[in-house]
């Protein structure tokens, strides 16, 4: 920029200038100035980890700072052009890596608002493998295939540990959680104290060297990691991948409580358990009220003092009654049985005679019904004879007519035949001495004389030739 | 009777324990004999209660690693 913007001193402003600089100049004109020389500078894409997102709301522009080791710039963008990158507000998180385009940009202000400074993004997207969340999603998805998220869970994790080792940042507020919730378990063991950084380069290999030390020891039942919450940038140490194979292949169960609910980082996938909070790590490493489980035990023994003094008291009470009394024992048992037979007696009786009563009813039921079917038997059987005197004296009718007109017609035929009716019509029959009929005329002159019978009477006769 | 393995596996079984006293089935014997056993497991739980009782111990790593190497038996 040029020592000085073209423009002249407002009229009317009367003010002295300093040897050596232009001016006074008119501070808003140079404000507009300085803007739209800063807007003439060349279009450029920055990189860096994402701080302090404002995205929410309805204002006009969405707010971030990019950061990165030697330097920060704050960012606007405006809201339209941020929903046209695909970004969502969600992936505007601390520690993401992004690639902002644009270039500076400058609010003059007013009267009675602030001038600010800011890089004006018009594209924005996220920074491939540079992105902490991006790498950090391949290392979970690396280490959850190698299977490394199981062993610590198939751990046996006490109840109650002697001993507790703890790694965490010495003297940090997540120390004093930790002792505030052991307090609560009433739980006072052995704690051994791994103290490491668990912010900066050298965070991931100390923790890992305390807690393999912690379990080389083996001096402690159980290890816990933990500290405050964080952006995911603060918190990266523990997802060092070093660290987390270390923790997954420990003989020696380890709790993390690192950060908070929101914050999930990769010691929590590999560890036996992982808590939102030092106090809950605490409660998950001793996983019982000491004073409670000790007034548990007491009320247990005397529940067993009480259980074992009952059981001999009251088998004596039963021993003692028995040495006392066997005959009264004995006759009991014998008057139950008389008592027993009498009953057994007393229902057979019950039960005979029942039985004859029924057996009569049956036979009677039983003797009703042949009689009645016997009865409808000769009905039926009457019935059918009648059928069949009636078919017999039709029959025996008919059968007498049936004669009668044979008869009649044998009586026809043999009249028709009989030789009398011949000689009722003029004809003689010539008879011998005997009685015999005399068929031809040679028998007749053999006779000589015959007997000629007419149908009114006979004429003797004689041969005359 | 064993040492039980742990304090959750001595409290798990004197509640068996308890239990079964509580059914009213156990004979004498059998009442005598798991009595003895839990009498022996609160004994034990007891004691690991005890040693989580008797006052907050801290060691820092290092000290703890020095003292185990004090003790170590020298090397050959």
């Amino acid at each position: 920029m040029s020592a000085e913007p073209h423009q002249e001193p407002l009229p009317g402003v009367e003010a002295a200038g300093i040897e050596g600089f232009p001016g006074p100049f008119a501070v808003g004109r140079y404000a507009r100035e300085f803007r739209d020389r800063l807007r003439a500078m060349s279009r450029v894409c920055i990189v860096g980890e994402v701080v302090n997102a404002k995205t929410g709301g309805s204002g006009a522009n969405v707010y971030f700072e990019l950061r990165d080791a030697e330097g920060a710039m704050r960012c606007a963008m405006w809201r339209n052009e941020f929903e046209r990158s695909g970004m969502r507000p969600e992936d505007l998180r601390d520690g993401v890596q992004v690639v902002a385009a644009g270039g500076p940009d400058y609010y003059t202000g007013g009267a009675n608002a602030s001038p600010s400074f800011s890089f004006r993004v018009a594209d924005l997207r996220l920074a491939g493998e540079g992105d902490l969340l991006v790498k950090l999603d391949r290392l979970r998805r690396e280490l959850a295939a190698e299977g490394l998220f199981e062993p610590q869970k198939l751990l046996r994790r006490p109840l109650l540990p002697r001993a507790i080792g703890v790694v965490t940042a010495e003297g940090s507020a997540a120390r004093r959680d930790f002792l505030a919730g052991l307090e609560r378990r009433s739980w006072r063991g052995r704690i051994v104290w791994g103290y490491a950084p668990v912010q900066d380069k050298r965070a991931a290999p100390a923790i890992r060297t305390a807690i393999a030390d912690l379990a080389a020891t083996g001096g402690v039942d159980v290890i816990v990691v933990t500290r405050g919450g964080g952006s995911i940038a603060d918190l990266w140490a523990f997802c060092d991948e070093a660290l987390c194979r270390t923790v997954a292949m420990l003989p020696v169960p380890v709790i993390s409580a690192v950060g908070h609910d929101v914050d999930s980082t990769l010691i929590d996938d590999v560890a036996s358990v992982c808590c939102s909070t030092p106090t809950h790590a605490a409660e998950a490493a001793v996983g019982v009220d000491c004073a409670v489980a000790g007034e548990r035990l007491r009320h247990a023994a005397r529940r067993l003092d009480s259980c074992g003094r009952a059981a001999v008291m009251r088998r004596a009470r039963e021993l003692g009654g028995l040495s006392r009394a066997p005959r009264e024992h004995i006759d009991r048992h014998r008057r139950q049985l008389h008592q027993m037979a009498r009953e057994i007696r007393a229902s057979g009786r019950r039960g005979i005679g029942a039985q004859v009563v029924w057996q009569e009813r049956v036979a009677a039921l039983v003797l009703s019904r042949k009689r009645d079917a016997a009865a409808a038997a000769a009905a039926a059987e009457h019935s059918r004879v009648a059928a069949r005197a009636a078919r017999l004296e039709r029959a025996a009718g008919a059968l007498a007519e049936r004669r009668t007109a044979a008869l009649a017609k044998h009586t026809a035929a043999l009249f028709a035949h009989d030789p009398e009716r011949t000689l009722e019509r003029g004809y003689a029959l010539l008879l011998d001495e005997s009685g015999e009929p005399l068929g031809s005329a040679a028998a007749v002159r053999d006779a000589g004389a015959f007997t000629a019978r007419m149908s009114d009477a006979d004429v003797r006769a004689k041969v005359d030739e | 009777m064993s040492t039980p393995e742990s304090y959750e596996s001595a409290v798990e079984r004197l509640e068996q324990i308890i239990a079964r006293l509580d059914t009213g089935q156990a004979g004498l014997r059998e009442t005598l004999d798991l009595c003895r056993e839990g009498k022996s497991l609160i004994d034990y739980a007891a004691g690991e209660l005890e040693a989580v009782g008797k006052g907050l111990e801290e060691l820092r790593l290092d000290d703890l690693i020095a003292r185990l190497e004090a003790a170590a038996p020298p090397q050959p």
